[in-house]
């Protein structure tokens, strides 16, 4: 709320202001219709002797009858202008939020899905300013102009039907809300795990065929859509009666109006033509109230929007400011001394006391199961992280102090590179916006992809987006690739990137990584042996400390464990193929 | 709009219904409008209210009876919504269960997910709305316009001409603003997909230290999607404009109209004030009709999309004699076996023939896109193939797509499904009838024990979705678990390690291998090394058999198998 909502309404009050100005204004001609209607019938019910008695509100009731529309029309208009400008406001908002936590967002939001939902939530924003709170500010004020309006005539009165709208206004709303708001939560949860147990047994749909119990799987979930129906059903009819009960209460305000007129004109305090008009503008102003109930009761479904938007909030870190090192060396020096780790929201250690040095050039891997620090490391090394304990340096400054400027030096490569929804030629020269075609088109050849962008129609004009996936999982490391040549860094980490591709695929990519990174530092992340060979050192993590070190062929010769898993890859019968070529 | 409500069932009934109630509706609508009128006439000529209380008790009931049978409208197509809504989706659940994953893929399982949850939910909404408004806008208009021609031909033909009005402007602007829309709606739509592009490469830009600078650019484009959109907007809005505008003109007109024939007397006061009751009333059915416009969309795609999967055609079944489980001397023979593929994710197949006996261990291999996971869902019964015949026992079948065949199938995939109960159950899921000590003994053999000590409810915690995630390696033990208890004689894994660190897969494989004895295995992986353990290889090579026999035998050969070894190992030398 105070993040999100109130410092954008402070921000654009002056359109606020008027949305809600005309929203009254275009509510007040609607009734000012009916109104004028009233007198003028009535007044002409008198007949008058000549027809410019009733000139006015002839006038009245054409102006009214044309200018409501107008500005209603005007009204959409500027509240959709401001709150558009609020939405602006907010996108830029959450991106700096989520850029300060970028290079952890994926393990913290798991997928892109979740960036859609933030996205739309922001549009939810959009629907919570204009369906809900301004249609009531501009029902409340249109209570109190009611209220005033019949004040000048009799206080007395004046109360008494402000009992009555208060009940159509603030009571019915906020009881029926109150109640709702318990089953709708209900509904709301049932229906997100039947979502995900659907998501879930499509996903399995083999599995189910083999058992051979689809039907039984179709009968749980009609069984469970059988209790979000009755909670559904139940909702409904506490509305159906809602609607019904308010009705009853503008029944009632409008016998009050015709009792209290009539006998204003009885005691000669109201003119006689004012009974019809006074009547026929309470119909029409009371039916604007009507809405607010369904406005209101739109709240817990933001509630979850402005929810998850609140939580971002909480994991940002202060923005930094302070002033950043700067490397200008191209020789890096990587060293942890001692270094012990764990996330801020954890209690257990992920690295325990790691020492490891890491020169110019050379070239290490990093193995270990899932969990076993692997990625900490790289998280350290780029300073998206900060040790609990120990010291990270690069030539001897903290990365941390060194900023995004650090990723001028080391380049890393994931398992998801981002394409980009622009040209191919945009997407690589992205890592250098100084560079000239040529050098693009000369880190295309370096990682072997030059010769497939040139078959496509529109060759490195061609758009992302325009044929579904243009490149395969391989080739989208390949840029991503080409992007790392491209800026010259001088450390390149491997943050897995071959996961998910096949064997084939995968030796082809390494082949290429390897012979275009020659001179580089190389920190390579991997979960499998292929390719450890031409490391120089291999480092196997297990909880959080370095349990084997040492190049492939030491390895190899002092343990027995990683001949054993090497071996796994390279069993007898190939081992006894290969001596013979 | 609404011609294709006839298509459900039991809408006539429905309809009926709705119609009845309507007609009351208006019937009071008119009542209650000629009593409040009556009874403001009186007390404009001086009555007292005290003598005019009959008649404002009369005006409340009528008021009361309105609403009252505007609720039990609302009542009765909601819950016949609701009910058309849930048969939908039970309807349409079993034919996706009964399609297999040949649909799913095709589809998208999200896609149909949804359709399953939003898409019902939409056409619940877009009946529950439509009914009601489509017979009040033909009914309640057409009743007041007869009875106010009777009051006052004047007015009445004010109203009547109104009508055309409005349709011929909306048709217009309609054509106008869709015209404009089409145009915005590309640029809404590419600013809309820049800014969701940039949150989803965010992490790259941050590795390429372009993370801040892209802030100002997000803004840049922020402002010019609001520019596009308001443009948008401003013609969008137009239609409800020109409804409103000459709504209220025409009552506008009708109310000057009747004041200056009240003035000549040519009228009398308690018409001229029922006539200006009533016609806001005639046009409200109306305006109501275009509100709630997206919904009522949805709701009709939704359904349309729904109809087209139920409608789907379904090829025979033929059910492969059950009586007879394949045992040591069983023999399957593939002869010409063809599936061509429809869409990406599944690689077609050409010509696959070959035969296996008994207990035989068979590893399936091939690059991607060779046809291996087709294969796998072939002999699993997951697929029809287009051609050939499969020979069973004595049988000659063109599918193995029956439940006969897939009961005697253990299947383990590279994401074995889990779903949401104890881990007892998870295990039990081939073989409900498993005992508690079968269950016990499976999770030591599929080396669970020690997850399963550290779990605070031991073999009834919950896992699947949302409960306790399991690792890559702990959801394989599972699925080995889940396939010792059920003791089936056919194993089918596609790509089972895969994803595994080669540690964990290094333990599994020592579990792993006491499952197939005395098995008929069907092994398809890249991980070459599981090949040492199998009797015979496929290999697949563009959908076709390249090769086939014993490691030995493939390695002397210097074939296909061979160079996949090679390739492979060119990481590794």
């Amino acid at each position: 709320m105070k993040t999100w909502l109130i410092p954008y309404v402070k921000l654009h009050y002056k359109g606020l202001l008027l949305s809600i100005f005309l929203g009254l204004f275009a509510l007040f001609c609607g009734s000012a219709l009916m109104f004028t209607s009233g007198f003028l019938i009535s007044k002409s019910a008198l007949r008058p002797e000549n027809i410019l008695m009733v000139y006015v509100p002839i006038v009245g009731v054409r102006t009214f009858g044309i200018s409501r529309a107008v500005i209603q029309y005007l009204s959409r208009l500027s509240s959709h202008h401001t709150i558009l400008g609020i939405l602006s406001d907010m996108r830029g908002k959450l991106y700096r939020v989520l850029e300060l936590q970028a290079a952890f967002l994926h393990s913290r939001l798991k997928t892109g899905s979740v960036l859609g939902v933030l996205v739309d939530d922001i549009d939810h924003l959009q629907d919570l300013f204009i369906r809900t709170i301004l249609p009531s500010i501009v029902s409340l004020g249109m209570y109190a102009t009611v209220v005033l309006s019949l004040g000048w005539f009799d206080w007395t009165f004046a109360i008494l039907i402000a009992c009555y709208v208060f009940l159509l206004v603030i009571l019915i709303p906020i009881a029926s809300l109150a109640y709702l708001r318990i089953s709708l939560k209900f509904i709301k949860k049932d229906r997100n795990i039947q979502y995900q147990e659907l998501t879930d047994s499509t996903l399995g749909i083999r599995d189910w065929m083999v058992t051979g119990r689809q039907s039984e799987l179709i009968n749980q979930s009609q069984v469970k859509d059988q209790i979000v129906t009755r909670l559904e059903a139940k909702a409904k009819k506490v509305k159906r009666l809602r609607d019904f009960i308010s009705q009853l209460v503008i029944g009632a305000i409008v016998i009050s109006m015709v009792y209290w007129s009539s006998g204003m004109v009885g005691s000669d305090r109201l003119s006689v033509t004012m009974i019809a008009a006074f009547v026929l503008v309470t119909i029409s102003i009371s039916e604007a109230f009507l809405p607010v109930s369904d406005a209101i009761e739109k709240l817990p479904e933001y509630s979850d929007s402005i929810h998850r938007l609140k939580q971002l909030e909480e994991h940002i870190g202060e923005d930094d400011n302070h002033e950043y090192q700067t490397l200008s060396n191209n020789n890096m020096l990587i060293n942890l001394k001692d270094v012990f780790f764990k996330y801020p929201d954890s209690e257990r250690f992920v690295l325990n006391g790691i020492d490891l040095t890491i020169s110019q050039g050379e070239k290490i891997a990093i193995l270990g199961r899932s969990g076993a620090g692997k990625s900490s490391i790289v998280q350290l090394i780029t300073g998206v992280r900060g040790a609990t304990q120990g010291q990270v340096e690069i030539n001897g400054y903290s990365p941390q102090a060194i900023g995004d400027s650090l990723f001028e030096k080391i380049s890393v490569l994931n398992q998801r590179p981002h394409l980009f929804n622009t040209t191919i030629y945009n997407n690589i020269r992205l890592a250098n916006q100084n560079a000239a075609a040529e050098e693009v088109y000369e880190v295309a050849r370096k990682v072997g992809l030059y010769d497939y962008i040139m078959t496509l129609p529109k060759g490195f004009d061609t758009h992302m987006s325009e044929s579904g996936s243009i490149f395969s999982g391989g080739q989208q490391q390949r840029i991503a690739l080409a992007r790392t040549l491209l800026k010259g860094s001088s450390v390149v980490i491997l943050d897995e990137p071959t996961v998910g591709l096949d064997p084939e695929t995968e030796s082809a990519l390494l082949t290429t990584i390897f012979t275009a990174l020659q001179d580089k530092t190389l920190i390579w992340i991997t979960h499998h042996l292929t390719g450890v060979q031409k490391m120089d050192e291999v480092i196997f993590l297990e909880d959080g400390k370095i349990v084997m070190r040492g190049s492939h062929q030491e390895l190899m010769k002092k343990d027995a464990r990683y001949r054993g898993l090497y071996y796994l890859d390279v069993p007898k019968s190939v081992r006894k193929y290969l001596s013979g070529i | 709009m609404g011609r294709d409500l006839l298509a459900y069932k039991g809408i006539m009934k429905v309809l009926a219904s709705v119609l009845f109630i309507t007609l009351i509706e208006v019937a009071s609508i008119i009542l209650q409008a000629k009593l409040l009128s009556t009874w403001l006439f009186q007390l404009f000529n001086g009555s007292i209210f005290r003598k005019t209380l009959t008649i404002g008790i009369l005006f409340i009931t009528t008021f009361v009876i309105r609403h009252f049978v505007v609720m039990i409208k609302k009542k009765i197509t909601f819950h016949y919504a609701q009910r058309t809504s849930i048969t939908m989706k039970k309807q349409l659940l079993t034919k996706i269960f009964e399609l297999g994953p040949k649909f799913t893929n095709k589809q998208g399982t999200a896609k149909l997910v949804t359709l399953a949850m939003e898409g019902t939910t939409q056409v619940r909404t877009y009946l529950e709305l439509l009914i009601p408004k489509m017979v009040a806008a033909f009914v309640i208009p057409a009743v007041i316009f007869i009875y106010v021609f009777f009051q006052d031909k004047l007015s009445s033909i004010i109203l009547f001409l109104t009508l055309p009005i409005i349709v011929a402007f909306m048709i217009l602007l309609g054509l106008a603003a869709n015209k404009k829309m089409e145009k915005q709606w590309d640029d809404y739509h590419l600013l809309s997909n820049h800014y969701l592009d940039s949150l989803r490469g965010m992490e790259t830009l941050k590795y390429l230290g372009l993370s801040k600078k892209h802030g100002a650019t997000i803004d840049d484009v922020s402002d010019s999607y609001r520019k596009s959109t308001m443009g948008t907007l401003r013609i969008a809005f137009l239609s409800s404009f020109a409804l409103d505008f000459f709504t209220m003109l025409s009552v506008a007109s009708v109310a000057v109209g009747l004041g200056l024939r009240l003035i000549n007397g040519e009228l009398l006061l308690d018409v001229a004030l029922l006539i200006l009751i009533l016609s806001p009333e005639f046009f409200l059915p109306i305006k109501e009709v275009g509100s709630d416009y997206h919904a009522t969309l949805n709701g009709q795609e939704a359904a349309k999309a729904i109809r087209t999967i139920i409608e789907e055609e379904e090829k025979d079944e033929l059910v492969v004699s059950s009586s007879k489980g394949w045992n040591r001397s069983s023999i399957l023979k593939l002869s010409s076996v063809n599936y061509a593929h429809e869409n990406d994710q599944q690689s077609a197949l050409s010509s696959i023939g070959f035969q296996v006996k008994g207990f035989e261990r068979i590893g399936i291999v091939g690059a991607s896109g060779a046809g291996k996971s087709t294969l796998i869902d072939i002999l699993g019964g997951f697929l029809q193939p287009d051609q050939g015949t499969f020979r069973v026992h004595d049988q000659i079948l063109p599918t193995l797509t029956s439940n006969g065949w897939r009961k005697q199938v253990t299947y383990l995939p590279q994401h074995p499904y889990l779903f949401s109960d104890s881990l007892a159950e998870n295990i039990r899921f081939y073989n409900q009838d498993a005992t508690r000590d079968m269950v016990e003994k499976a999770v030591v053999s599929a080396g669970l024990i020690e997850m399963m000590k550290s779990l605070p409810n031991g073999l009834d915690e919950e896992i699947g979705n949302g409960q306790r995630s399991l690792s890559g390696g702990q959801e394989q033990r599972v699925a080995l678990a889940r396939a010792l208890v059920s003791d089936r004689p056919i194993l089918l894994l596609d790509e089972p390690t895969a994803h595994l660190d080669i540690e964990t897969e290094y333990e599994l494989k020592e579990k792993m291998l006491g499952l197939f004895e005395n098995k008929l295995v069907f092994f398809a992986t890249h991980r070459l090394h599981w090949m040492e353990q199998m009797d015979r290889i496929i290999v697949l090579k563009d959908g076709e058999i390249a090769e086939m026999g014993t490691l030995d035998e493939l390695m002397k050969l210097k074939g296909e198998y061979y160079s996949l070894i090679l390739t492979q190992l060119e990481g590794i030398q």
